[in-house]
């Protein structure tokens, strides 16, 4: 019998090593699993309290709200069939009653009465308390029906109702923090911080749906490796796609890229004292800007300069020549820096975070930029519980966010824009802006559609000149997929990251 | 006995120090995290709702209070629950550290597997080729950063061969082979760095164990070179090694941090880092209660093995 040698042994070792490694580790796509990429492991799921992007959207699969949008942003019926105004001036909702909630209960008006008794209760940490403690009265004539009485006239309440802060959940759910939903997928199995799967809710009544009966949800944090978990087959779609990487997703015929340019980033100010106290300062460092080179350097170019008020393009409150009111122009800078009584300009602290890299970036490009026309600003990098930290608390003299609207109206805006409200880490603190605040409150309440657009320009005219922000640059947020899933869409603007309720209806073609 | 009471008493002493000064400093920090929570993704929360929230979280104790609770839980064992979602903190850490364990111990393997023989035989060699490009090669090794390596072999092995996933996790009770491959890439990644220390340790040792008079005489005696290599040299190398090893087995509890979070490995360092953005105080506090505890656990047992490598170690 022929004795194998050491050489024998070790070739046959590589050979099988070889047949092995040869055939692909990873696993295939299975018809009825989507693995999705998610960017972050949600805080919590606690409908309505507002822990991120990522944890809405698992909240927008396992419940549903009012309303929802179609894949070309326009609203869209969830809960409800119709929505209209009454003769009174109240918000008055018909409900979609074949729904089911996940214990097979029926859906009602009750549920609505009562999720939005939960959110604008005394204790509640709710995300739009505020807004449903705008409410008067709630109505229910019978079970299909809900009148809101609004305690002041306001148009955009239905853009409230689809949030994905604004869950509606059972009137009998005996835990408020984890209440029963009737969205298309319930969770059948999760790993805190490792993966979260979903599972086609037994009772989902809309007919079809949800196309993948399971949505295996992964957490990358790492953005490269979510996308290198894209091109490797690991999962079939990833949000959050990382702009450095872009180009490579459009280059690969197996992988599809939605984007959309909907967050932005801005510059606030302390405006409890000099000198960003005065409007002309704040002015100075909008026009001293080149926008460009945050797009480029901080994006890879997969964005767009920012140069007023961040309205997006398309809409019916977006202007040609008020989207450049605050555009790159040095010597006008340094003119207002001169006019507010700083020829020479002056010292200055700039407030970013390093944990996240657009951050820095662009507030790198910004100190360049200030610096160029007189404004030395002193860098200051944190980790983000320490940005949030010393921006609610006033403690920075300018800063560098990144922030998206609530939804395209320019009354999404009020988040950022509406330094009346109480301090946050995303609005300018104690910024005086009287007639923008004053003309989002206007706009609001008006319900002539004409008259709107006209009110929200003017906003626009005067918040470029009070300044209550600078807007800096569009970032495009971007999904990536493997080219045969099918169903899914990309909400423009600030819809985009509501995208995720759109996942019902994405399956592997 | 008493040298064993000694030392658990210490240990136990330097896990409370760590704990109050952790506690302490997650404190005096900025970042609040009833602030952090509500502003995840950029938004800006109702100055209400923080305020309630901290009540509800019980960060609106004086400090003394919380560190008084938080004592008083340790003395139960018990470790709280993340602030974030409610979760116990023990059960987190019991799900996590065998993982984290099992890394560690996998690149200590591939360390050893790699070291030990390179170092044995670069030093029988010394001087020559092979002598020459294994330092070469450990160099490099050192040098590499975790993060850097870790993106390469996924770069080359995911993205380019697609052989391996690009990284994640597949529990050993749900397949092993998935399992062992989704573990080989992060562990040759902690391992990468003990492997040239294990090699450089091992080098010195057995070219410091080849001069003495024992291998002289056993060279003497007629034994084969090899016989004479694996019984009085390499045994005798071993002890250093083996200390080495130990105490960097304990550095390589740090060193996952990043390798799991660049694999998408869930071990310890996921929620860790998770906890520290979010100010999860009792989190924090747990995990590096655990990665204390773990590491003089370590030094504890790479004391005793010493000493069995070594019996004159016991005997003085």
């Amino acid at each position: 019998m022929h004795t194998p040698t050491r050489r024998t042994v070790l070739a046959s070792l590589a050979g099988l090593a070889s047949l092995r490694l040869a055939e692909p580790a990873v696993a295939a796509p299975q018809p009825g699993l989507l693995r999705y990429g998610l960017a972050a492991w949600p805080p919590n799921l606690r409908p309505w309290v507002s822990t991120g992007a990522a944890a809405g959207t698992v909240k927008m699969l396992l419940h549903r709200r009012l309303l929802g949008f179609d894949d070309k942003g326009e609203l869209r019926g969830e809960l409800a069939r119709e929505w209209k105004l009454d003769a009174d001036g109240a918000w008055v909702f018909t409900l979609n009653t074949d729904a089911l909630f996940h214990n097979g209960e029926a859906f009602t008006s009750a549920d609505v009465k009562w999720t939005i008794e939960q959110v604008a209760a005394e204790r509640s940490t709710a995300y739009y308390r505020a807004q449903m403690q705008q409410i008067d009265r709630i109505e229910t004539p019978d079970a299909a029906t809900v009148r809101l009485v609004m305690k002041e006239p306001l148009a955009t309440v239905p853009q409230w109702f689809t949030n994905y802060n604004m869950a509606i959940a059972w009137h009998g759910s005996p835990d408020v923090n984890d209440p029963v939903g009737c969205g298309p997928y319930a969770i059948a199995a999760q790993e805190r911080g490792t993966f979260l799967e979903l599972r086609a809710a037994p009772h989902y009544w809309r007919p079809g749906l949800p196309k993948t009966r399971t949505l295996r949800m992964v957490i990358y944090a790492d953005e490269n490796l979510r996308l290198a978990a894209l091109q490797s087959g690991d999962v079939d779609m990833i949000e959050y796609v990382p702009w450095s990487g872009m180009a490579a997703v459009e280059a690969d015929p197996n992988l599809r890229l939605l984007t959309q340019n909907g967050p932005f980033m801005d510059l606030l100010f302390n405006g409890t004292r000099p000198p960003f106290n005065d409007p002309r300062v704040r002015r100075a460092c909008a026009h001293a800007v080149k926008r460009e080179d945050i797009v480029r350097v901080a994006f890879f170019g997969r964005g767009a300069p920012l140069e007023g008020v961040p309205i997006v393009e398309g809409t019916p409150w977006w202007d040609a020549e008020l989207s450049k009111g605050w555009n790159y122009d040095p010597d006008r800078a340094r003119a207002l820096l001169a006019e507010a009584g700083f020829p020479n300009g002056f010292s200055t602290t700039l407030l970013s975070t390093s944990q996240f890299g657009m951050h820095q970036s662009t507030a790198e490009i910004v100190q360049q930029y200030l610096a160029a026309v007189g404004i030395q600003a002193e860098l200051k990098l944190t980790d983000w519980s320490t940005r949030v930290s010393l921006g609610i608390r006033g403690q920075y003299d300018i800063a560098v966010h990144g922030v998206s609207a609530d939804f395209n109206d320019p009354d999404g805006l009020t988040v950022v824009l509406d330094t009346s409200l109480s301090a946050a880490h995303g609005r300018s603190f104690g910024v005086q802006a009287p007639r923008t605040v004053a003309l989002l409150a206007k706009g609001r309440a008006e319900f002539d559609q004409a008259k709107r657009v006209e009110i929200y320009k003017d906003m626009q005219r005067a918040a470029l000149e009070e300044v209550p922000m600078v807007g800096l640059a569009w970032r495009a947020q971007g999904y990536a997929m493997q080219a045969s899933l099918q169903g899914f869409a990309n909400l423009p603007g600030a819809l985009s990251t509501s995208s995720g309720a759109l996942l019902e209806f994405t399956g592997l073609g | 006995m008493l040298w064993l009471l000694r030392r658990l008493g210490t240990s136990l002493l330097l896990m409370w120090v760590v704990a109050t000064i952790v506690f302490m400093a997650l404190h005096v920090v900025p970042g609040d995290p009833a602030e952090v929570l509500l502003s995840t993704g950029g938004t800006s929360p109702d100055a209400y709702a923080v305020a309630e929230l901290r009540t509800q979280l019980g960060l609106d104790l004086p400090l003394s209070v919380q560190y008084g609770r938080f004592l008083a839980g340790l003395t139960r064992g018990d470790l709280g629950v993340s602030l974030v979602d409610d979760y116990p903190v023990a059960q987190e850490i019991m799900l996590r550290l065998p993982r984290t364990l099992e890394l560690i111990l996998a690149g200590s393997l591939i360390a050893v597997a790699i070291g030990l023989p390179t170092g044995t035989l670069a030093a029988v060699r010394h001087g020559g080729g092979f002598d020459r490009g294994a330092g070469a090669v450990a160099a490099v090794l050192q040098s590499v950063p975790v993060f850097v390596l870790g993106t390469l072999l996924i770069l080359v092995f995911a993205q380019w061969l697609r052989w391996m996933p690009a990284g994640g996790f597949v529990p050993a009770s749900q397949g092993l082979g998935q399992h062992l491959l989704l573990l080989s890439l992060p562990a040759l990644a902690v391992g990468k760095g003990l492997a040239a220390v294990v090699y450089r340790m091992t080098r010195a040792s057995v070219l410091d164990a080849l001069s003495r008079d024992h291998v002289r005489t056993a060279r003497a005696k007629g034994l084969t070179p090899r016989r004479v290599l694996a019984r009085h040299v390499v045994r005798n190398a071993l002890s250093p090694v083996a200390t080495v090893l130990g105490l960097h087995m304990g550095a390589l509890l740090g060193g996952t941090v990043l390798v799991e979070y660049v694999f998408n490995w869930p071990g310890l360092s996921t929620p860790l880092l998770r906890a520290v953005e979010a100010r999860d105080y009792p989190m924090v506090v747990g995990i590096i209660l655990t990665v204390s505890a773990l590491f003089l656990l370590i030094n504890l047992a790479m004391d005793f093995l010493y000493a069995a490598l070594d019996p004159r170690i016991l005997r003085s």
